[in-house]
């Protein structure tokens, strides 16, 4: 009963609801701003504090929402709304005097209410939606094929001869239209690029206008290189059994976000199969990386990873789950990482396979190091080709390398047979040679006679069908006219393309008045390292200048010079090499801040003993042709003990939508100047979406920033956007981009009694402040006034 | 009064002094481009006058440094006509003191000569394009661009940097030749696009190139507009200030005549360049720092004459900021309130508002002067920052990100910093009455009942005497925070509304909101606490204080290290 009181007493003491007060701003410091502390005991260098996320320590593991979201700030909440309310209650009087504070008190109490209903429902993700995606149908081909319409998606339909090849070349977003009624308009523009055994042409689809769908040809003239097959062949369309009809690629999820709570998830099917079965996965870490053993990761020296297994089971939880038997188990996670493959000793019985590491210096300082594999082909060559990396299998293959490039021209009417270098003219413009046509030729023979040729381009290595070849383009002078020749060093290919100046025509073979052979002799690289024949052999062949390459043996540490100034040193060689792959740690410094979980991996174990790190893809899209621009996908196929094969997927949990929604257009609005690439630049981002109601698709919805929707209970704002790149070395076709728009989804329920609850505060603290003291002052007033009446009244007795 | 107009003379003085500076004559003297200051540039999508569009390109370059005492105008210009002689000036500022050393360091080591101009740049930051581009320099930034946490952003700003020197980005960037049709989405050209029509047909055609002019635009007029550019670019490169003025006053006024239609006014364009070569008014803290000054003497010696000369004063700035805070809002088109130097100082101007109003009110009371003494002391600090801190109060206009369109910008942001001003005015009177206890003032509070106890002691600033000051100090600090914890806690309930509509959820736990409210939470404790203590004062002072510097952490710390969706600048 005492006991009792004394509680009773503490919940309606000030000075404990203070304390309370003074816990929360402290609770919510640390979660938020994390914590600060010295590492240096001169505590007045920049540098001499360390700043840490308290929430993101390895055994807290905390989103800022789960921070605010633990046992100890529920407790905390509950205990400020008791004493609140017990104080309130039992210490302040309900009289009008007091009303303010009763106001802004209870006005707390609405707003914790609301907020514990808001916080214990919510939920937020978001929804990529593309644009449109493509169905083919080929006569004769029972099931239809579909690809996402994004630059560079392909796919195949039909068996055979009657096999065609369907690729998205060219998407214009805003394409003008030119017919009838529509003319002016701009609408989103697809052309497919098909190609079957017997032709190739284009095919041009139009959203929302079926009947503007044409056929595109191509023609010889480089004026115009297409042709609409209307204008050919009274027919817009050339081959009629190809279908091709844009869609709505609808989405019909939304993926949880982790930085709001983890929502790991692992996704299964079996191989083939286009439906992915999700399975949470609860207790991975979000921030630090969990490793088993050293061995499973490649890392940057000094580093001092602690090992520290975790083991999360994942089981089968839906009811349609292709292997409820198997549980997969988590054992590794890795925060930011990249899978790389290196090159590692293989043992006196590995198969030869030359790998080497040198450096090449200048004598200003200037370094370069490059990582070569000669059976590689991505890795044989380092800066396009001027240093290189071969496997010679016997002396007659090292010696073709010592070749110089040449060409040999035989001119029978002026009796000419002669051999000449080639040499590129640097195209960097200081020669003041930056166009073909002032480039000198170099007389053929005797100059009298009037021949002779000016090289424009050389290319070695070309890949040609299923093999390479290396052309030489030249322009070759005759008394009578100017040629333009590619030379191939397979002398069948070689074409005489045009007479410069004049008109363009398609190729046609070789005049033979003029006849040339190319002999590409060591090709373009200046440097080129030799192993082989004997495993333990290295030679090095350098062409610099216009002479034959010059070889030499070299070891490993050994310098050698190269050409004036340049030095080169073989660091590393290894005949046997073997490739081992894991992922590697990137460092912090070297992490991009925005990444959030992209780089993210799990070690999945499955049963029958195998471990495989699986890299997180943002979505679980259907396959590869589905997978959106600058999202990751990284499925993985694994194969079960009994053989099943299954593949597998790590993501985020995802959501089913109530109605599926796709997104009709995307629209970005800029400022003065049009849309320039720079962020200043852009006004709004706008997504016109529309839902699947009772099977059909609802009028079109506007989402734009700051304006968001509601549908069904769930709320639809703009997120993400897809922006336009130009084409890179990466990816030489580029994008014109707005193929996609990314969807935040959440709920918001509780917002109301949450508004309510501050208005109501404020409310209170208006009266409290600036109504009360005018109260208090009206009635001092009349006390003071009530007491001079009273004096005076007395007064007025006195006197007489 | 007569100290009062010597003391403007002297300030008026002073500040045009600051801008002009004293050169020898020279080039640079005689070239005379004002007339460029009706000129208007199409950047990042806005239209700006040339004046504050060299002003941003130029601040790429060197920072908040001027080169030679050059204007960033004269300097665009210098740069883009004659680049020879800026590729070994010391003129491109590295910001980060911690990419500066191992620059001079990989210099030194090399060219161990350099050693003196290494210890300038050490002490300046400024250094020059072609220190920057040997090579025993080149590993060191390949490093620091890859440490993404510390350096990358450093050299980010270098690389930028260099490429703002090159004079054919310099020329690229010169969108000055207005769109053929009216609709804001067209581009402009650069004169890189016209110039080659005064080339000389013969040489045109020897180099390979051709001139085309742009289609819809009187061509004549491009003629004219590439001829004068012809002339501007040879009087510049032989030094001839006569040729240049004829032909920078021809093409000034050829420019607006392309397309009228489509030119913005001369007259917000000249505003717009004198607005940012006088340093966009900044200087006006001086006039601040006067008043409170003044306001000080009177508070501290009761001392009449210094504490209404010190009202003037405050009056004269806040009228000259108010006319900085018009013009800006003009020539920006919008209200300033979308980046951090125009947060700063809006809120400051609010304060001011604030001020002018309660002295208006507060005139016959003891209170009289003690809210321009706290206004003018939190628009002398803001305004300082913005004079002394340029590269984080960045004051160049640019457009403002698509989220930030929202009606509830200009509500819920000028909520919150005009509380924030309050709270830092607050704050003022909270440290004067700790100076006060501190030299031995009694332990007295303004009462309850009397809304600002400021109001319960009549009879003028003369009356503050003895225990009156304190009351009076603890009445203003209450008023000030009860004002700013209404304020606190509508600008937060109104970012909730705008957040739940813009990025889905009225809360997010982002830590610029925890903050707000974390300052909200100690001026709650102000409030419970004053209602339990005996010595309301110096606790409220105290608390008061202590809200001030958790709102200055949330504004500055927040804002440039821990980054969230609030991070505008």
């Amino acid at each position: 009963m005492k006991f009792g009181r004394a509680i009773f007493d503490l919940f309606s003491s000030v000075r404990f609801g203070i304390v309370l007060l003074i816990l929360l701003f402290i609770y919510m410091t640390i979660g938020s701003a994390g914590i600060l502390y010295p590492v240096h005991p001169n505590i007045f260098y920049a540098d001499a504090w360390m700043h840490e996320q308290m929430r993101q320590w390895r055994h807290l593991e905390m989103t800022e929402f789960e921070w605010f979201h633990w046992w100890p700030f529920d407790l905390l909440i509950g205990l400020i709304s008791l004493t609140l309310i017990v104080t309130t209650v039992r210490r302040i009087p309900f009289r009008v005097i007091n009303l303010g504070v009763w106001t802004i008190h209870f006005g707390v109490i609405v707003l914790i209410v609301g907020s514990f209903i808001y916080f214990h429902a919510k939920v937020e993700g978001d929804a990529p939606v593309a644009r449109r995606k493509i169905v083919l149908k080929l006569d004769g081909v029972d099931a239809p094929v579909e690809l996402l319409a994004a630059p560079g998606s392909s796919a195949f339909i039909g068996f055979g001869a009657n096999r065609m090849t369907v690729e998205v070349a060219e998407i214009d977003p805003a394409w003008t239209l030119r017919s009838g009624k529509d003319d002016g308009g701009a609408a989103y523009s697809v052309k497919l690029m098909v190609t079957d055994a017997s032709k190739r042409f284009m095919r041009q689809l139009i959203a929302n206008h079926p009947e503007y769908t044409e056929d595109l040809m191509f023609t010889n003239d480089p004026a115009q290189p297409m042709k609409r097959a209307v204008k050919e062949t009274g027919n817009p369309i050339l081959e009629p059994r190809l279908s091709a009809v844009l869609d709505y690629e609808s989405q019909g999820y939304f993926y949880l976000r982790n930085d709001l709570a983890k929502s790991w998830a692992l996704y299964v099917r079996p191989l083939g199969a286009s439906k992915w079965v999700m399975r949470r996965i609860d207790g991975l870490p979000l921030y630090n990386d969990r490793i088993n053993s050293h061995s499973e990761v490649f890392e940057m020296s000094g580093s001092t990873l602690p090992i520290d297994p975790i083991v999360v089971s994942v089981p089968a939880t839906a009811s349609d789950d292709p292997c409820p038997d198997v549980t997969f188990t988590v054992n590794g996670y890795l925060r930011y990482a990249q899978t790389k493959s290196r090159f590692v000793a293989g043992g006196a019985n590995a198969p030869f396979n030359p790998s080497a590491t040198i450096d090449v210096k200048s004598a200003e300082g200037a370094k370069a190091n490059y990582r070569l594999v000669a059976l590689d082909p991505e890795r044989s060559t380092g800066d396009e080709g001027v240093v290189r990396m071969v496997a010679v299998s016997n002396e007659a293959e090292f010696a073709a390398l010592l070749g110089r490039a040449e060409l040999r021209i035989i001119i029978p009417a002026a009796g000419i047979d002669v051999v000449e270098p080639v040499r590129v003219p640097q195209d960097d413009g200081k020669d003041g040679a930056k166009n073909d046509a002032d480039k000198p030729f170099v007389a053929i023979g005797d100059p009298a006679l009037g021949y002779g040729f000016r090289i424009l381009a050389a290319q070695d290595d070309l890949p040609v069908a299923d093999r390479k070849a290396s052309v030489v383009i030249l322009d070759i002078k005759t008394p009578s006219a100017v040629i333009r020749r590619w030379v191939f060093d397979d002398s069948k290919l070689t074409r005489d393309v045009s007479a410069a100046g004049g008109s363009h025509s398609t190729p046609i073979p070789p005049d033979q008045s003029v006849q040339m052979e190319y002999q590409p002799g060591g090709g373009r690289a200046l440097l080129t390292l030799a192993a082989g024949p004997n495993p333990e052999q290295l030679r090095i062949v350098t062409s610099f200048g216009e002479t034959a390459g010059k070889s030499e043996v070299v070891a490993v540490g050994q310098t050698v010079t190269l050409s004036a100034g340049l030095t080169m040193q073989v660091s590393a060689y290894e005949p046997r090499a073997v490739i081992e792959t894991r992922p590697m740690i990137v460092p912090r410094e070297q992490q991009i801040r925005d990444a959030h979980e992209l780089f993210a991996q799990i070690l999945l174990s499955i049963p029958g003993g195998q471990a495989r790190w699986l890299e997180f893809s943002s979505y679980a899209f259907d396959d590869f042709r589905f997978a959106l621009r600058r999202h990751p996908f990284h499925p993985m196929q694994i194969r079960l003990p009994d053989g099943r094969e299954m593949e597998l997927l790590f993501s985020r949990q995802r959501v089913p939508l109530d109605t599926e929604v796709a997104l009709e257009e995307f629209v970005l609005t800029s400022h003065e100047g049009g849309y320039t690439g720079e962020a200043g630049t852009i006004r709004d981002y706008t997504s016109i979406l529309r839902f699947r109601d009772e099977d059909q698709w609802s009028a079109p919805i506007r989402v734009s920033v700051n304006e968001p929707i509601e549908h069904n209970g769930l709320w639809y704002f703009q997120a993400q956007w897809d922006p336009p790149e130009p084409p890179s070395a990466r990816d030489e076709r580029g994008s014109l981009g707005l193929n996609y728009t990314v969807l935040g989804v959440g709920n918001r329920e509780g917002v109301w009694i949450q508004l309510s609850g501050c208005i109501i505060a404020v409310l209170g603290m208006i009266y409290a402040f600036y109504v009360k003291p005018t109260l208090i002052r009206r009635r001092s007033e009349r006390a003071r006034l009530a007491a001079e009446m009273r004096i005076g009244h007395s007064n007025e007795i006195v006197t007489p | 009064m007569n100290m009062m107009s010597k003391m403007i003379a002297i300030f008026l003085a002073l500040a045009s002094w600051c801008a002009v500076g004293a050169h020898a004559q020279s080039f640079h003297e005689q070239v005379d481009l004002s007339p460029l200051d009706s000129v208007a540039v199409q950047t990042e999508g806005r239209l700006k006058s040339f004046g504050s569009f060299a002003h941003g390109e130029m601040g790429f370059v060197s920072g908040p440094r001027k080169i030679n005492g050059q204007s960033p105008e004269f300097t665009y210009l210098d740069m883009l006509f004659r680049p020879e002689a800026y590729a070994d000036a010391d003129v491109i500022f590295v910001k980060a003191a911690i990419v500066r050393k191992p620059i001079a360091d990989a210099l030194v080591r090399v060219n161990p000569g350099l050693a003196p101009r290494m210890d300038a740049f050490l002490a300046s930051g400024l250094i020059s394009e072609s220190l920057l581009a040997r090579p025993e320099v080149e590993p060191v930034m390949q490093q620091m661009q890859s440490d993404l946490l510390r350096t990358a952003k450093a050299m980010d700003s270098v690389r930028g940097a260099r490429t703002v020197m090159q004079p054919e980005y310099l020329l690229r960037q010169l969108r000055i030749i207005p769109a053929a049709e009216g609709d804001k989405n067209q581009r402009w050209s650069s004169m890189r696009d016209i110039m080659l029509l005064a080339a000389d047909p013969g040489a045109l055609k020897a180099a390979g190139a051709t001139a085309t002019p742009i289609a819809g635009i009187d061509e004549t007029k491009q003629r004219d507009c590439a001829a004068a550019w012809k002339s501007l670019v040879e009087g510049w490169t032989n030094g001839d200030a006569a040729v240049v003025n004829k032909s920078l006053a021809s093409l000034a006024a050829i420019l607006p005549s392309m397309n009228p239609s489509a030119y913005p006014d001369a007259n917000r364009l000249r505003w717009e360049s004198w607005y940012f070569s006088n340093g966009n008014l900044v200087w006006i803290w001086l006039v601040y720092a006067v008043s409170v000054t003044l306001l000080l003497l009177g508070l501290v010696y009761r001392w009449r004459s210094a504490r209404v000369a010190g009202l003037v004063v405050f009056a004269i700035a806040f009228a000259l900021q108010t006319g900085a805070l018009g013009l800006r809002w003009w020539i920006s088109s919008r209200w300033p309130n979308s980046n951090m130097f125009e947060a700063v100082t809006t809120s400051a101007w609010f304060g001011g508002c604030a001020a002018i109003i309660l002295e208006i009110i507060m005139r016959p009371r003891a209170a009289a002067g003690m809210f321009a003494l706290a206004s003018g002391f939190a628009s002398a600090v803001a305004l300082m920052a913005a004079h002394f801190l340029p590269v984080q109060l960045n004051a160049q206009i640019s457009n403002m990100m698509p989220v930030l369109h929202d009606v509830w910008l200009y509500i819920h942001t000028n909520v919150i910093i005009f509380s924030y001003c309050l709270i830092f005015m607050a704050a003022v009177s909270a440290a004067i009455y700790l100076v006060y206890r501190i030299f031995g003032g009694k332990a007295v509070y303004a009462r309850v009942g009397a809304s600002a106890a400021s109001t319960a002691v009549a009879g003028g600033a003369n009356a503050l005497r003895g225990e009156k000051l304190g009351e009076v100090l603890d009445g203003v600090t209450m008023l000030l925070m009860k004002l700013s914890f209404v304020l606190l806690w509508t600008g937060i309930a109104m970012g909730a509304i705008w957040a739940d509509h813009s990025w889905g959820r009225p809360w997010g736990w982002d830590p610029k909101e925890v903050f707000a409210l974390n300052t909200f939470v100690v001026f709650a404790v102000l409030v419970h606490v004053r209602y339990r203590v005996i010595d309301k004062g110096l606790w409220t002072a105290v608390l008061a204080v202590v809200g001030a510097a958790v709102m200055l952490f949330n504004w500055i710390v927040i804002n440039f290290i821990i980054t969230g969706l609030h991070s505008y600048a």
